[in-house]
């Protein structure tokens, strides 16, 4: 009943870009995702189903110059343990502690996060805010070539990325902070494990003499895609984060965003979360 | 000289003990093989093909490719089953819809096939042509004058309203109105109590749609003999009715029906009613000639499996200035949806609540039942006690806020002692109410935290703290509900002492297995390993009413006490006999007939029951015992002694609001269970903490979110049960009030634990922020919305049928 007639399981980057190249191809990765939307109907298998889970290389962080290089097939249970990203991301492992169950943590992978390409997807947010770009590659004409974009400029829409067909999402790579570099990162679910975030909150920036400058916001859930909010960073910028700065970002982040209204919340309730949290997570980073 | 003491067996006793559950081994290691697991030589596998529109006329239904897909044996649709009889409480359900659906679950086709895929894809295949009707989407619209019928007397060739016979049933016949069932009851003088009254407070309530969400999924197994004999494996609660109500429906002899239950995965009342997948399964193994099975998918578990009652309620409440209590009156809507299951006799439950939990001089009650195009509602644990708590037990706090009294001594001066018989009729015969209030409330330090929180609301930061208090009165001894509330036992011993029980009373998971052997081991001085249950197949077990009304314990156990005295009888005038002695001076103990006074063992058991068995005058210990409670019927007016025992109950819940997201984190939850006496402590803690847990998820994040007959979140991500990291801390304590007619003293505590907890959270959340919410569930953004005055507070002005 299904319409998978081939199924690969490549061992090398320049193998799966060949199948890749091919066209058709469904890529398997954790298949947390995956597996629960073709079984719903949301989306259908192309002909050939790709696992990239033996591909050499994918998995695994590392420091690369200036960046932290995460590969696509690292895991959220890896992310969440990894020394380096706890070092120089700490904010990333956080979101990864709000993430699913264990069972779910254990299979679903980075890419498959950024690739499902959810609003609601919970590394996007932090990733965001500390800048992060994707690595993406493919092999257009026999040799392999590779690209990188900003994570901020890579969703399209709910499910959709500037990812080519033919293309394969290798790794992450984020700056290492500079000094005084804060992040925090926010997840509203109804429940503490297993939850869909409502929204989701992402601030991050440099905090010198109560004040933050470079300053990162995002949120997800609130819009098709993860978004940066330029205005309530404008709000923000180098300001002292006093009552007044705090209750005036708090402000601009609930006029910024424009949610819908599912079975999960409300937009009016969404809006009102958006602002108290902006206001509690700007409150506890003025303390620390 | 080397002589050893004499052994002596001690008397010691298995009641209160802690007894793991005996499935609990192979339920823990994935051993067991729920009806998922089975398979039945050459069986096929069944789906149902069900509306896509909430309300329509069906034009065609063509099945035409379905049949000839490779793989698919049978087809139905109504059309193919003439002879399909109305299931349900009220005759107005036939399973394969025909002419009309009436809500999105209605059946419509059903495929056997060779694999569950292949049934599905034959569904795919079946055109359905429909023309909408009008959608009613809530019972105050179904009550509106000129709302269209939901199931309206169908038209002859001339366009006239059929004539039938008196007491066709509604399924053919149809009903004028949008109205399912009446209740009224009461007692006093209303008038006169409220006059007399100081103070008076009326509210309306609005209770939600929850569902089961039993781990095991609905199915069944149908098969039919050479002989034209139905053999089923069902998850049934009540194999005895059911296999009365098949008979009926199949027009056959109940001699030839026959009911096999495998592990049950939970049933808590979803598996109560006949449904129309079971009757339908078994028109395709009869049109198949095959075995058929159908088992739900998780989806359809959620669609088309019953809901606790929703319920919109309107509730006054009045009270002298010194905090006695002087009337209830009480008008409920009750949205039956398409069909009518037990959830439109849940009012049975909730008028003794209102006229019973206190001491109240008068009581009216009033409940109309009304069809709508909704998904319709069936018995759940608690049986519309849960609803009725949840409105009382904030009046209870209202009140006693009005006239300044604490709300824990209004609650102690109106509550019910023994000796009492309520104004419906009900006997208090054991009653340990007021110790539960008084020892939940000192546990949990209820009067300092009540006040202390009270002081804090205006504090700084956005986390406030609350405590709530309700209360319960459930039955516990049974409920007389149809002409039997008995259960019977067989009972027989082997040549190695170990014990059969055959019991009537269903394992669904409430421990009933441990209990009922812990019962009959403490008579014959058996360890539990030596009794083997059976208690799933109608074709051996005696007759049982079914598991319900927390019944298990009490009527089976008294049942299977009374198999175990007799065998106990037996034994020791045998030994009596065999050992010259005085039967009266023996008792059973550690496997050993002994000198009860002394406890010299006079003989093993075993060897005494191999010495009957291969003597020649053969005299085996097999017992038997039927155990019908004291129990009365109620009258056409609703009172009489229903249950032979009631329970009580005080739950004191504590809450954490943050106000700036609206979530209520329940951190503690302390409760005190009138359980007459604790016969199996490990089994009784785990009902209870079942019990809170799914209070809690109904008072909290439970909601199954019905639009315009639409279920818009049929699955586990967006219906949230509670998970682990949510359930509160508990300290759970028990009263024994050792009922005189109970099982050793107990009494039934199976729903009790889930009905107080809403009830307690809505005064918790009041105690914190002050703001008191009338409607289910408390989700962050229904919290949120309440504490910023944005949300409608639920009205109805109160509306009975002239
Ligand atoms: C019970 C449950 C709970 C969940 N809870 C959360 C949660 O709390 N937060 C959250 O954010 N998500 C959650 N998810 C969603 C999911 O687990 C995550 O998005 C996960 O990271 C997906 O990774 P995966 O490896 O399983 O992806 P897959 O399912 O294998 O793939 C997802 C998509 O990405 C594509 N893809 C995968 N890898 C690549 C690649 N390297 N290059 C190009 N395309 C690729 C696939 O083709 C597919 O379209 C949950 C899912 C389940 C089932």
């Amino acid at each position: 009943m299904t319409a998978i007639e081939r199924y690969a399981a490549p061992q090398s980057l320049d193998e799966a870009l060949g199948i890749l190249q091919q066209g058709e191809v469904t890529i398997l990765a954790g298949g947390t995702d995956l597996m629960p939307q073709t079984k719903a109907g949301r989306i259908a298998f192309k002909p050939t189903l790709m696992n990239i889970g033996r591909v050499a290389g994918l998995k695994g962080v590392s420091l690369d110059g200036a960046y932290l290089r995460i590969g696509a097939l690292t895991t959220i249970s890896e992310l969440l343990r990894d020394p380096l990203v706890v070092q120089h991301a700490p904010v990333l492992a956080e979101a990864c502690d709000q993430f699913a169950s264990d069972q779910i943590r254990n299979a679903g992978t980075l890419g498959g996060n950024i690739n499902n390409a959810s609003p609601a997807g919970d590394t996007l947010v932090p990733l965001i805010v500390l800048d992060a770009e994707v690595e993406l590659a493919s092999k257009p004409n026999g040799s392999v070539t590779t690209r990188r974009l900003p994570l901020a400029e890579f969703f399209t829409g709910p499910g959709r990325t500037k990812r080519a067909a033919n293309e394969l999402l290798t790794a992450v790579r984020v700056p290492l902070p500079q000094p005084g570099h804060v992040a925090r990162f926010y997840k509203f679910g109804t429940r503490p494990a297993l939850d869909i975030s409502t929204i989701s909150i992402g601030i991050a920036g440099i905090k010198r003499d109560g004040a933050l400058t470079d300053i990162r916001v995002a949120f997800g859930a609130v819009a098709p895609t993860p978004v940066r909010a330029p205005r309530t960073e404008a709000a923000l910028e180098g300001r002292p984060l006093d009552a007044e700065a705090i209750a005036a970002g708090a402000d601009t982040a609930r006029d910024e965003v424009s949610p819908i209204d599912d079975v999960r919340a409300t937009a009016w309730y969404r809006k009102e979360l958006i602002h108290n949290m902006t206001k509690r997570m700007l409150d506890h980073v003025a303390q620390a | 000289m080397n002589v050893a003491e004499k052994p002596v067996i001690a008397a010691a006793s298995l009641i209160g003990q802690r007894i793991q559950k005996k499935d609990a081994p192979e339920k823990a290691a994935g051993k067991t093989r729920y009806i998922q697991d089975m398979v039945v030589p050459g069986m096929l596998h069944a789906k149902i093909l069900r509306s896509s529109r909430v309300h329509a006329k069906i034009k065609s239904i063509d099945t035409s490719a379905a049949k000839a897909l490779p793989g698919v044996h049978v087809v139905l649709t109504a059309a193919d089953v003439p002879d399909q009889q109305p299931i349900g409480v009220a005759r107005d359900h036939l399973p394969l819809k025909g002419e009309r659906v009436r809500s999105l679950r209605d059946e419509i086709a059903a495929v056997a096939a060779d694999s569950d895929e292949i049934a599905e894809a034959a569904l795919k295949l079946i055109r359905v042509e429909y023309e909408d009707l009008p959608v009613i989407a809530s019972p105050e619209d179904a009550i509106k004058p000129g709302a269209p019928l939901i199931h309206p007397t169908p038209l002859d060739a001339h366009g006239r309203p059929q004539s039938l016979p008196p007491k066709t049933p509604i399924a053919f016949a149809g009903k004028p109105d949008n109205i399912a069932m009446r209740f009224d009851y009461t007692h006093g003088d209303i008038a006169q109590a409220e006059a007399e009254s100081d103070v008076v407070v009326e509210d309306s309530f609005q209770l939600h749609y929850v569902t089961h969400c039993c781990m095991g999924v609905s199915g069944v197994i149908a098969e039919f003999d050479a002989s034209g004999n139905l053999l089923m494996y069902s998850n049934t609660q009540v194999p005895f009715l059911h296999k009365r109500e098949f008979a009926e429906y199949l027009n056959i002899d109940p001699s030839r029906v026959r009911i096999i239950q495998p592990p049950i995965g939970g049933g808590f009342g979803s598996k109560l009613d006949i449904y129309p997948f079971e009757v339908i399964c078994i028109f395709l193994a009869r049109a198949a000639k095959r075995p058929v099975k159908m088992v739900f998918t998780r989806e359809e578990e959620f669609l088309a499996s019953p809901t606790r009652q929703p319920v919109l309620l309107t509730l006054r409440s009045g009270c002298r200035k010194d905090g006695t209590l002087t009337f209830r009156q009480v008008h409920t809507l009750h949205d039956n949806g398409a069909y009518t299951s037990w959830g439109a006799t849940t009012p049975f439950v909730m008028m003794q609540t209102f006229s019973s939990l206190y001491r109240v001089p008068a009581c009216d009650y009033h409940t109309t039942v009304v069809y709508t195009n909704n998904p319709y509602a069936g018995s759940f644990r608690g049986y519309g006690n849960l609803q009725a708590t949840f409105a009382i037990e904030q009046h209870m706090d209202m009140l006693a806020e009005k006239i300044g009294m604490d709300p824990l001594d209004f609650r102690l001066k109106n509550a019910q002692d023994a000796g009492e018989v309520t104004g419906q009729g009900m006997t208090f015969k054991s009653c340990g109410f007021k110790e539960c209030i008084t020892t939940a409330a000192e546990r949990s330090d209820y009067r300092k935290k009540h006040a202390d929180n009270i002081a804090n609301r205006n504090a700084r930061g956005p986390v406030k703290r609350g405590i709530g208090i309700a209360s319960m009165l459930h039955v516990g001894g049974g409920a007389k509900i149809y002409p039997s509330d008995g259960c019977g036992t067989i009972l027989k011993l082997d040549d190695f002492a170990n014990v059969t029980l055959i019991t009537g009373a269903s394992e669904i998971g409430q421990g009933s297995e441990t209990v009922l052997s812990q019962l009959v081991c403490e008579e014959l001085g058996l360890p539990i390993s030596a009794v083997t249950v059976v208690n799933n197949d109608t074709a051996i077990t005696p007759w049982d009413v079914g598991v319900h009304a927390s019944r298990t314990t009490f009527i089976a156990g008294n049942s299977a006490i009374g198999a175990a005295r007799k065998a106990k009888a037996k034994i020791l005038a045998a030994a009596a006999k065999k050992h010259d002695c005085d039967e009266a001076a023996l008792d059973l103990r550690g496997g050993f007939v002994v000198v009860a006074e002394t406890g010299e063992p006079v003989v093993e058991l075993a060897r005494l029951m191999r010495n009957l068995h291969f003597s020649d005058k053969a005299e085996l210990v097999m017992t038997t015992f039927y155990y019908e409670p004291p129990s009365v019927h109620q009258d056409k007016a609703f009172k009489g002694d229903v249950s032979a025992a009631y329970a009580w109950a005080a739950q004191v819940v504590e809450v954490e609001v943050d106000t700036e997201t609206g979530i209520v984190k329940m951190t503690k939850v302390t409760g005190t269970h009138d359980v007459g006496r604790v016969l199996n402590r490990l089994g009784l803690e785990g009902q209870i903490e079942g019990g809170v847990v799914m209070g809690q998820g109904y008072a909290l994040t439970e909601n199954l979110i019905v639009e315009n007959g639409v279920t818009r979140n049929p699955n586990f991500r967006d219906y949230k049960l509670v998970t682990a990291p949510e359930i509160p801390e508990m300290d759970i304590t028990f009263v024994e009030s050792m009922d005189g007619e109970g099982p050793q003293g107990a009494k039934g505590v199976g729903e009790a634990p889930a009905i107080c907890i809403a009830a307690a959270a809505a005064n918790a959340i009041h105690n914190a922020t002050g703001v008191r919410i009338f409607g289910l569930p408390f989700t962050p953004e229904a919290v949120y919305r309440a504490l910023r005055g944005k949300s409608d507070k639920p009205h109805w002005p109160a509306w009975k049928p002239e």
